[in-house]
C-alpha cells in the first residue's frame, strides 16, 4: 500500500473512512458520501423509484446478466442425442411427394418360381411388398419370402463397390479385367463357366444367347439347389425336357400329395385356390379332398384330410401301386407303359390302413380329371415319375406342365468340378448363386474353383463363392433393377422401384458390358435391351408404360403340355419297387426361412418360426416319436448324426406325426458369411447325394445322443390344447348337423357400462379352414408395422415381438396327430382385460373398437400383458432399435412408431392403414367402403383367410361372416368380448376313415 | 440385568447408542453393505440394459420384481399390527417389542418401494403414476390396482413413519439430555422438536399416538389387500380369487412376525436386552405365527377347493401345476414352510427354543417368498393359451436385486440399533411396576 | 396454479446450479482443457446418410 497519506490534514479530517478516496478527501467521494447510494447498486433506468440515472453496469444488471448466460450455457449443454435435422428438398424429386406412398408393380423369382409383386415406397424408399393383383395366377398373393426380401435391399453387408483382388476398386479396372479375362479365354478357345440361377426370363435368355454368340466357349450352368434334382431327372425321364408344374388345384377335388408340401407359402397361386376351396359358407358346399403320403411333417401334411405317414423312399412303391390298381379298374395306361415289376394289393406300409387305402383309390377313380398327384420336389425319381404316371392316366385337368428351361443337377456340378480341376475352364463367373456353400463336396469344389485362372463373382453379399473369387461385381437388389419372366398367363415385368443404393449395377449390365468387349457392338445397360425385346412383341394397342404400370401383360396359355412318355416308366417302377425302408432315412428340404441359403443374412426370415417345428434361428434335427423313443432322444439333446463320412452334431427336436425312421433336416443354415447368416444353424449340404434321383433323400444314416442339450429358440413350446376349446376343428359331417357343439356359453354380466360405438366397429374373422399355417401374415406383419428382431437367445427366452403368430397345436396320438393352426393376434376386447388395469391409460379403446396403444404414455408395468388371456402384448425387455442406422432404418414405415425399451406393444389393427382410407373416404365426401381396408396380414393372407371389415355395417363382409355356423370367439368365457371371430377348421376325411385318426373328434 | 427400573431402563436403552460399537457390529455392517452394494450394482444394470436384465418373459412379466415387492411389503405389517393394533387393543406386552417391530416396518416398505420404480419398463417415468396436474392434460386411470397401489404403499408408508417417529420423540429427548457428545446433542435437539416433557406435551402426545394408531389400524389391513387387487381383480387363473385379500393380509402378518422373531433373538442377545424382551415376548410371537400359519393353510385349502369346486379348467390347471407342475416344488415347500414346520410351536418347548423358533422363522420367511413365487410364476406362466406357455428363468440380477434389498434392510436395521432408542422406554416405563399402584395384574409385568 | 408457481422456481434453481458449473468448467478449460486427456482420434463418423434417387424410366402404379 504505497498510497501516500496527508500527514496533517486539515481539521475537518473525519476520524474514520470509509475509503482510502474519503480519506484523502478526492470530490468524488466526497460527493458519494453524501449519495444513499453508490454508483451501480440501481440499474440505470429505474424510474419506479425515482432515482436519479446513473451510468454504468449496475450490480442488478450483472447479476442478472450472469446468470442468464448461465441459463443459455445450460441450455446449450442440454443437447438431445439423436437429433437429427430436418431438411427439406431443395429440388422435389417428380415421383416423391413427402407423405404419399407410391406403388410400384415389379416382380422377382425365387428358384423357378416367380412373384409377380406390388411394391409400396415412401420417400423413396421400398418399405413393403404384397403381390400383384393384376396378375391372373397369384392374384394379389405373395410368399412370405417375397415380403421379407425388401429387407435385403438394406442389408448393411451388403457389397457397395467393386472388388479386385481383396480391394475396393472401379468399376472400369474390374471390368476391364474381366473383359480381358473373357476375351483371352475366347482367344485361346478355352471354356468360360457360367453358373447362374434359374433361367425364368424371357429376355435373360436371349441375352444369354447373345453372350454365347460373342463367347461360343461359354458354357452355362442354371443352379437352384433347393429345386429338387429328382424332380429334374424325372422330367427328363418322363417329358425328355426340363418341365415347371404347376398345380391349378381349384379344379382339383381330391388331391393326392407324395410329400408336395403345395401349401407351405411358396405358392400364393395354390393358397389361394385351395383357401377358396376351404372357405365353405354351407355344409353342402363342395370340399376337396387332400390326402397325404408323406414321411415328414410338411405344412401340408397338417392340413391334410387324411395323411399317412410312409418313408419317402417307398413312396414311388405306393404310387405306381396305385397306377398299377387304378389300371385293374379300368383307367388306361398311358401307350408303352410297363408296371409288371409292380405287386398290385395294399402296399405292405399300409397292412393297417387297407381301408384307407381302398378309399383313396376310389377317391382317385371317381375324380378322374378332377383328381391330381403332386410330389414334393426333394423326393426320389421315382416317386416323381409316378405322380406324373398318374396324373397322365388320370387326364388330371388340376395341373399344368410347362416346358421349362434345364436347371443343373448335382451331377452337372460334378462335371464342371472335375472341368475345373482338370483345368478345362480359362474363367468362371457366379452369378447370383453360391455353390461354395451348396455343393456338397465343399472341398472339392473350392480345390476345383481355385484352379481356375480367373474367377468373378457377381452378387449382393459377399459368400463362400466371393471367398474365392478375384473380381467381385456388386449386383442390384432385385428392387433396383429391370427384368421380364414368364409365368402362365402373364408375361411380368421387373422395374426398379429405386434407385441404386450403392455402386452397383445389375447382372445383365456386367454381361452386357462383356457381349460389347467381346463382340464390339450391343446395347448400353439392360432397360435398353429389354425395351427393345419388348417393344418389338408387345401386342398392338399396348404401351410399354402401361405395361409397366401393371407389371404385365396378359397373354394366353399358349405352351402345349410335353406328352408323358410311357417307356420311361418301366426302369423307375423297377427300382422303387426294390426300394427298402430300413434303417434311418434323411431327407434335406430347402429352409423355411433360409430356403437353399439365400436369405440366411435376412432377420426377418430367421425370426418368423418354422410353421411346424415353431424354431427360429436354427436347423434342428426333427426325427419320430418313435425313433426319439427308442435311442432316448429328447427334445434339445444335441444328436450326432453321420452320413457317408460327415458328422453333423445338432440338436433334436422330435416331430410327431414323423414317419418312424425318417429324419428331416432344413438346408441353407450354417452359412459362414453374412453378419446375421453366420453361426446359425449348421449347413446341412454336406449330406446331400451326389446321384441327382436321390439327392435329398438318404438312406444308411446313423444317429446317436451325443451329450448336452441346446436350449431352444422356439416360440411355443407346449404343443396340446389340454381340452380346451381353442381351435374348433369340425368334421363334414359335424359341420352340417352340429357345427356349435355340445358348448353352453353363460350369460356374460359386466359391472361396467358397454363400449359405444358410433360410427364403426371394426373386426376381424379368421377361417381356420382356410388358413394353413404358412406364416405369410406374420412376415407381412413384421414389414407394415416396424416390428423389431431380437435375436435367437431372446426369443429362447420368450421375449420375441411378433404381433400376430400362428398357434399349432398337436391332437390325438403323436405317432400321426391331428394339427391344426391359428393365427393369434391382439382380439381388441370389447371389455379388454389390458385397459383396465393400465395405471397411466396407456392402452384404451377408440371409438371404433380398436384396443389402442400409446406407446409415448407406456411406462412399462407389464400388468397389461399378464392380464391379457391371449397372451399377444409383447413388451420391448431391451432396446431392439434405438441403436440401428442406415441402411437399416430405411426399411421403417414412417407412418408406425419404432417403440423404445420399456414399452409395450402390440397389433393395433393397422390403424395407420385404416387412418389412411379414413382420411381418403373424408376426402372425397363419402362413407369407407367395405373391403377398402385391408390389415396387413389380411393383404399378406394368400388363402384369404383372414377378413377385416366394419362390423357395424350388417352388409360388410366381416358382419355377415361373424354370423356363420362354424363362428366362434376364443376364451369367449372370460367375458373380454374379442373383435376377432374364428371360423372352425373343416376336415374332410371320407365316412369311414374317420375312425382311423386318433382324437379326431371336436370339443 | 434382573429387574427393571426406570433408571436401570434408561441406563441400559438410552445409553446403549453411546457406547463404542463392537467388532461384531462393523463386521456385520460390512457383510450387509456389500450385499447392499451388489444389489444396488444390479440395479444400475438394470436402467442401463432394460428390464432383459431379469429372467422376465412372456407370459411370466412379473417374476422377481414383483415377488420381492409383495415379500417386502409382507414383512412390513408386523411392526404396525404390533404398534398399532395391539396397542389399540391394549396388549401391552407389546410395548417392549413395538419400537423395533416399528422401525423394521419401515425399512421393509423401503425395501417394498424399490421394486415399484425400478420394474417398471421406463423408470425415468414412473411418476405417472402419480395423478398430477399437467399440462397435457393427462390422467391416471383409477380402474387399474396398481394406481391404488401407489397410494395405499405410499400411505401406509408415511403413516408408520409418522408414527414410529412420534413415538420415539420421548426417547430422543431423554438421550438429547443424556449425551454428553456435541454432536449428538444437536442432532438429538433436533430430532426432539423442542420436548420437554411437560404434561401439555404428553398429552398431545397421548392423543396423537391413539389418532395415528387407530389409522395404522386401518391401514395394516388395506395396504396388504390392495396389494392383493393386483392380483384378485385381473383374470389371470390363480390370481383370479374372492379369498385373497384376507390371505393375503395373513400371510403378511405372519411373514413380518417371522422376521421380526429372527431379528429379536438376536437383538435380545448381543445387546443384553433379556430383561425386556422377555422368553413370554417370544412365546406369544410365536403363538400368533402358529395361528396364523393355521389360517395359511386353511386359504391353501380353499384355493384347492375352490378349483375343485368352481369346475374351471383354468384354475384346475392352476391348482395342479402347484401341486405338480414344473414348479411343483416351489409349491410343496411353501406348504412345508408354511403350514408343516410351524405346526411344531404348538408346543411350549418349541416356542421358547431358540432352535425351533429360528428354524420356523426361517422356514416362514422362505416360505413366504415361495409363497408369492408360487402365487405370481406358476399363475402366468401356463395361463390360458397353450401356445404361450413357457417356463421362467431368473438371472443373476435377480437374485442381486433381492439379496440387496436385504442388504438395505439389515443395514438399516444394524444403523437403527446403534443410533436410536431399540425399546420404547416411555412405554415400557408406563407399565413398569413402579409406575402405577399395583393390582397384581398380568399385564404389569414386562 | 401450482405448475405455474413451479417452472420459474425451477428455472432458476436450474441456472443457478448449473450456470456457474458450466462457467466454471469453460474457464478451467481455457487454462487446463485440451491437456493430457484429450482422445487421439475423434471416434468415427456415424455412417453418412444414403442418398436415395427415385428409379428411373420407371412408372408408378398409384400414389
Amino acid at each position: 500500500m504505497k498510497t501516500r497519506l496527508p500527514e496533517h490534514g486539515p481539521l475537518e479530517t473525519p476520524r474514520f473512512w470509509r475509503t482510502l478516496e474519503e480519506r484523502i478527501e478526492s470530490p468524488e467521494a466526497q460527493s458519494a458520501a453524501q449519495d444513499e447510494f453508490l454508483p451501480g447498486a440501481v440499474p440505470s433506468f429505474d424510474d419506479v423509484h425515482g432515482l436519479p440515472v446513473q451510468q454504468g453496469f449496475s450490480r442488478r444488471d450483472f447479476l442478472g446478466l450472469v446468470s442468464a448466460t448461465a441459463a443459455l450455457a445450460a441450455t446449450v449443454g442440454c443437447d438431445r442425442k439423436g437429433q437429427g435435422t430436418v431438411v427439406p428438398y431443395t429440388k422435389r424429386p417428380v415421383e416423391v411427394v413427402p407423405g404419399v406412398a407410391n406403388f410400384y408393380a415389379s416382380a422377382w423369382q425365387e428358384g423357378r418360381r416367380v412373384y409377380p409383386v406390388l411394391v409400396k415406397t415412401r420417400e423413396g424408399r421400398p418399405i413393403h411388398i404384397t403381390g400383384n393383383d393384376e396378375h391372373p395366377g397369384t392374384k394379389g398373393k405373395t410368399s412370405p419370402r417375397t415380403m421379407a426380401d425388401v429387407l435385403r435391399l438394406y442389408d448393411p453387408d451388403r457389397l457397395r463397390a467393386p472388388k479386385l483382388d481383396g480391394r475396393i476398386q472401379n468399376w472400369a479396372e474390374v471390368e476391364s479385367r474381366l473383359h480381358a479375362a473373357l476375351v483371352a479365354a475366347k482367344g485361346a478357345g478355352q471354356s468360360v463357366l457360367l453358373v447362374t440361377g434359374a433361367v425364368t426370363s424371357p429376355s435373360r435368355k436371349a441375352l444369354l444367347a447373345d453372350l454365347k454368340a460373342a463367347l461360343p466357349t461359354l458354357e452355362h450352368l442354371a443352379l437352384e439347389p433347393a429345386a429338387g434334382d429328382a424332380a429334374e431327372e424325372a422330367s427328363r425321364a418322363c417329358f425328355g425336357q426340363a418341365v415347371q408344374i404347376q398345380p391349378r388345384l381349384d379344379r382339383a377335388e381330391v388331391i393326392l400329395s407324395l410329400g408336395a408340401d403345395f401349401l407351405n407359402g411358396d405358392d400364393p397361386e395354390a393358397l389361394g385356390a385351395w383357401g377358396a376351396k376351404r372357405r365353405l359358407k354351407h355344409a353342402k358346399d363342395v370340399i376337396n379332398r387332400l390326402w397325404v403320403l408323406e414321411g415328414p411333417m410338411t405344412l401340408t401334411g397338417t392340413n391334410a384330410d387324411v395323411r399317412i405317414p410312409v418313408a419317402p423312399s417307398r413312396l414311388g412303391a405306393l404310387a405306381f401301386t396305385l397306377a398299377k390298381e387304378l389300371a385293374a379298374k379300368g383307367v388306361p395306361l398311358p401307350a408303352g407303359t410297363d408296371l409288371s415289376s409292380i405287386s398290385a394289393g395294399v402296399p405292405a406300409e399300409l397292412r393297417e390302413a387297407s381301408k384307407l387305402w381302398a378309399d383313396l383309390l376310389q377317391d382317385l377313380h371317381h375324380a378322374g380329371r378332377k383328381a391330381v398327384v403332386l410330389c414334393g420336389a426333394q423326393m426320389p425319381a421315382e416317386a416323381h415319375q409316378a405322380a406324373h404316371l398318374l396324373n397322365a392316366m388320370l387326364g388330371s385337368e388340376a395341373l399344368t406342365v410347362r416346358p421349362a428351361e434345364p436347371l443343373a443337377t448335382v451331377k452337372d456340378l460334378e462335371a464342371a468340378a472335375k472341368g475345373m480341376a482338370g483345368g478345362r475352364y480359362g474363367t468362371v463367373v457366379f452369378w447370383d448363386v453360391n455353390p461354395a456353400f451348396t455343393f456338397p463336396g465343399t472341398t472339392t469344389w473350392k480345390d476345383a474353383v481355385a484352379k481356375v485362372p480367373f474367377r468373378a463373382w457377381i452378387g449382393q453379399v459377399e459368400d463362400e463363392t466371393a471367398a474365392q473369387c478375384q473380381a467381385l461385381l456388386p449386383e442390384n437388389h432385385w428392387l433396383e433393377s429391370w427384368g421380364d419372366f414368364w409365368t402362365e398367363g402373364a408375361d411380368v415385368l421387373q422395374q426398379p422401384t429405386v434407385g441404386t443404393l450403392y455402386d452397383t449395377r445389375q447382372g445383365e449390365d456386367i454381361l452386357l458390358g462383356a457381349i460389347k468387349a467381346l463382340s464390339g457392338h450391343g446395347l448400353g445397360n439392360y432397360h435398353a435391351f429389354l425395351l427393345d425385346r419388348w417393344q418389338r412383341s408387345l401386342p398392338a394397342g399396348t404401351a410399354f408404360e402401361q405395361a409397366l404400370h401393371d407389371g404385365l401383360v396378359k397373354v394366353a396359355a399358349k405352351a402345349t403340355p410335353p406328352p408323358f412318355k410311357g417307356a420311361s416308366v418301366a426302369p423307375a417302377a423297377r427300382k422303387a419297387a426294390a426300394s427298402r425302408a430300413d434303417g434311418l432315412e434323411l431327407v434335406l428340404f430347402p429352409g423355411f426361412a433360409t430356403f437353399d441359403g439365400r436369405h440366411g443374412n435376412n432377420s426377418w426370415l430367421q425370426e418368423t418360426p418354422d410353421p411346424i417345428t415353431k424354431m427360429t434361428w436354427d436347423n434342428p434335427l426333427s426325427l419320430s416319436v418313435q425313433d426319439a423313443k427308442a435311442l432316448g432322444i429328447q427334445e434339445g439333446d444335441f444328436v450326432s448324426l453321420s452320413l457317408d463320412g460327415t458328422t453333423l452334431k445338432l440338436p433334436a427336436v422330435i416331430q410327431p406325426g414323423q414317419a418312424k425312421g425318417v429324419l428331416s433336416l432344413a438346408l441353407g443354415y450354417g452359412r459362414g458369411t453374412g453378419g446375421v447368416a453366420k453361426g446359425v444353424g449348421l449347413n446341412a449340404y454336406p449330406l446331400m447325394g451326389l446321384d441327382p434321383a436321390s439327392a435329398n433323400v438318404r438312406q444308411g444314416v446313423r444317429l446317436a445322443k451325443a451329450g448336452g442339450r441346446k436350449e431352444l429358440s422356439r416360440t411355443q413350446s407346449h404343443h396340446r390344447m389340454e381340452g380346451r376349446d381353442l381351435v374348433r376343428s369340425l368334421t363334414m359331417d359335424e359341420f352340417e348337423h352340429n357345427p356349435k357343439g355340445h358348448r353352453h356359453m353363460p350369460e356374460l354380466v359386466s359391472l361396467y357400462e358397454e363400449q359405444k360405438f358410433p360410427d364403426h366397429k371394426w373386426g376381424m374373422v379368421i377361417d381356420l379352414a382356410a388358413c394353413t399355417g404358412c406364416s405369410a401374415c406374420v412376415v407381412a406383419c413384421q414389414s407394415e408395422n416396424n416390428v423389431p428382431v431380437v435375436g435367437p437367445e431372446q426369443v429362447a427366452k420368450g421375449r420375441e415381438m411378433h404381433w400376430i403368430r400362428i398357434d399349432r397345436y398337436y391332437e390325438g396320438e403323436l405317432e400321426n396327430p391331428k394339427v391344426v393352426h391359428q393365427p393369434m393376434l391382439c382380439q381388441h376386447c370389447d371389455s379388454a382385460p389390458c385397459e383396465n388395469v393400465c395405471p397411466v391409460n396407456a392402452t384404451n379403446h377408440s371409438p371404433d373398437g380398436l384396443n389402442q396403444m400409446a406407446y409415448n404414455r407406456c411406462v412399462g408395468t407389464r400388468y397389461c400383458a399378464n392380464n391379457c388371456p391371449y397372451k399377444v402384448r409383447r413388451f420391448n425387455f431391451l432396446e431392439y432399435t434405438a441403436y440401428k442406422t442406415e441402411p437399416e432404418t430405411l426399411v421403417n414405415n414412417p407412418e408406425v412408431t419404432v417403440r423404445p425399451r420399456g414399452v409395450m406393444e402390440k397389433c393395433s389393427f393397422c390403424v395407420q392403414r385404416i387412418q389412411d382410407v379414413k382420411i381418403r373416404a373424408k376426402g372425397e365426401g363419402r362413407s369407407i367402403l367395405d373391403g377398402e381396408v385391408t390389415t396387413a396380414c389380411m393383404a399378406g393372407c394368400p388363402a384369404d383367410a383372414i377378413v377385416f371389415g366394419d362390423l357395424k355395417d350388417p352388409k360388410s363382409k366381416v358382419a355377415q361372416l361373424v354370423a356363420a355356423s362354424r363362428a366362434y370367439r376364443v376364451l369367449e368365457e372370460v367375458g373380454a368380448k374379442p373383435a376377432i371371430t374364428y371360423l372352425a377348421d373343416l376336415k374332410n376325411p371320407p365316412l369311414n376313415a374317420a375312425s382311423n385318426r386318433g382324437g379326431h373328434h371336436a370339443h | 440385568m434382573g429387574r427393571v427400573t426406570p433408571g436401570g431402563l434408561d441406563d441400559q436403552v438410552l445409553a446403549f447408542p453411546e457406547t463404542k460399537p463392537p467388532k461384531q457390529w462393523y463386521f456385520a455392517l460390512a457383510i450387509t453393505l456389500s450385499a447392499m452394494f451388489i444389489g444396488l450394482v444390479c440395479i444400475g444394470y438394470t436402467f442401463v440394459t432394460g428390464i432383459g436384465a431379469w429372467g422376465n418373459n412372456s407370459p411370466v412379466f412379473w417374476a422377481f420384481d414383483i415377488i420381492n415387492f409383495v415379500f417386502w411389503v409382507g414383512i412390513g405389517h408386523a411392526g404396525t399390527l404390533i404398534s398399532a393394533i395391539l396397542f389399540l387393543f391394549r396388549k401391552r406386552w407389546r410395548n417392549a417389542i413395538a419400537r423395533f417391530a416399528e422401525a423394521m416396518t419401515i425399512f421393509a416398505v423401503i425395501c417394498a418401494v424399490i421394486f415399484p420404480l425400478i420394474h417398471v419398463g421406463r423408470p425415468w417415468v414412473a411418476f405417472w403414476l402419480f395423478p398430477y396436474p399437467n399440462q397435457r392434460a393427462l390422467w391416471t386411470n383409477f380402474r387399474s390396482p396398481l394406481l391404488w397401489d401407489v397410494f395405499a404403499v405410499n400411505t401406509y408408508f408415511s403413516v408408520s413413519l409418522m408414527f414410529w417417529y412420534l413415538g420415539l420423540i420421548p426417547d430422543i429427548a431423554s438421550m438429547r439430555d443424556r449425551t454428553t457428545s456435541k454432536v449428538r446433542k444437536v442432532i438429538y435437539t433436533a430430532l426432539a422438536l423442542g420436548w420437554r416433557g411437560a404434561a401439555t406435551h404428553w398429552q398431545h402426545y397421548e392423543k396423537a399416538y391413539l389418532l395415528l394408531a387407530g389409522l395404522a389400524t386401518g391401514l395394516v389391513l388395506s395396504v396388504h389387500s390392495v396389494v392383493s387387487f393386483d392380483f384378485a381383480t385381473s383374470v389371470v387363473p390363480g390370481w383370479h380369487m374372492t379369498i385373497f385379500p384376507p390371505y393375503f393380509v395373513a400371510g403378511a402378518i405372519f411373514a413380518g412376525f417371522a422376521m421380526v422373531v429372527m431379528v429379536l433373538v438376536v437383538v435380545r442377545e448381543t445387546m443384553q436386552l433379556k430383561n425386556l424382551i422377555t422368553d413370554r415376548h417370544l412365546d406369544v410371537m410365536n403363538k400368533v405365527i402358529l395361528a396364523m400359519s393355521c389360517i395359511m393353510g386353511y386359504s391353501y385349502m380353499m384355493e384347492g377347493f375352490t378349483a375343485w369346486y368352481s369346475m374351471n379348467e383354468y384354475l384346475h390347471h392352476g391348482f395342479m401345476n402347484i401341486i405338480t407342475g414344473t414348479y411343483g416344488w416351489a409349491g410343496w415347500l411353501t406348504i412345508s414352510c408354511n403350514i408343516l414346520i410351524p405346526q411344531i410351536l404348538w408346543f411350549k418347548k418349541a416356542r421358547t427354543s431358540y432352535f425351533w423358533m429360528i428354524l420356523v422363522a426361517i422356514g416362514v420367511t422362505i416360505g413366504m417368498w415361495f409363497e408369492r413365487f408360487v402365487i405370481i410364476v406358476i399363475s402366468l406362466h401356463q395361463d390360458f393359451l397353450p401356445s404361450a406357455w413357457r417356463i421362467y428363468k431368473p438371472t443373476m440380477v435377480d437374485f442381486g436385486i433381492l439379496l440387496g434389498t436385504f442388504g438395505i434392510f439389515f443395514t438399516l436395521v444394524l444403523i437403527f440399533a446403534r443410533v436410536l432408542p431399540v425399546i420404547a422406554t416411555t412405554e415400557v416405563k408406563a407399565i413398569l411396576p413402579d409406575a402405577q399402584p399395583s393390582h397384581h395384574g398380568d399385564d404389569h409385568h414386562v | 396454479m401450482a405448475a405455474q408457481d413451479r417452472r420459474p422456481f425451477t428455472d432458476r434453481l436450474a441456472a443457478l446450479v448449473a450456470g456457474p458449473f458450466l462457467l466454471g468448467q469453460r474457464a478451467l478449460a481455457l487454462q487446463w482443457g485440451e491437456s493430457p486427456g484429450s482422445p487421439p482420434e475423434p471416434p468415427p463418423e456415424p455412417p453418412a446418410r444414403l442418398s436415395l434417387t427415385p428409379p428411373e424410366h420407371a412408372i408408378k402404379r398409384r400414389g
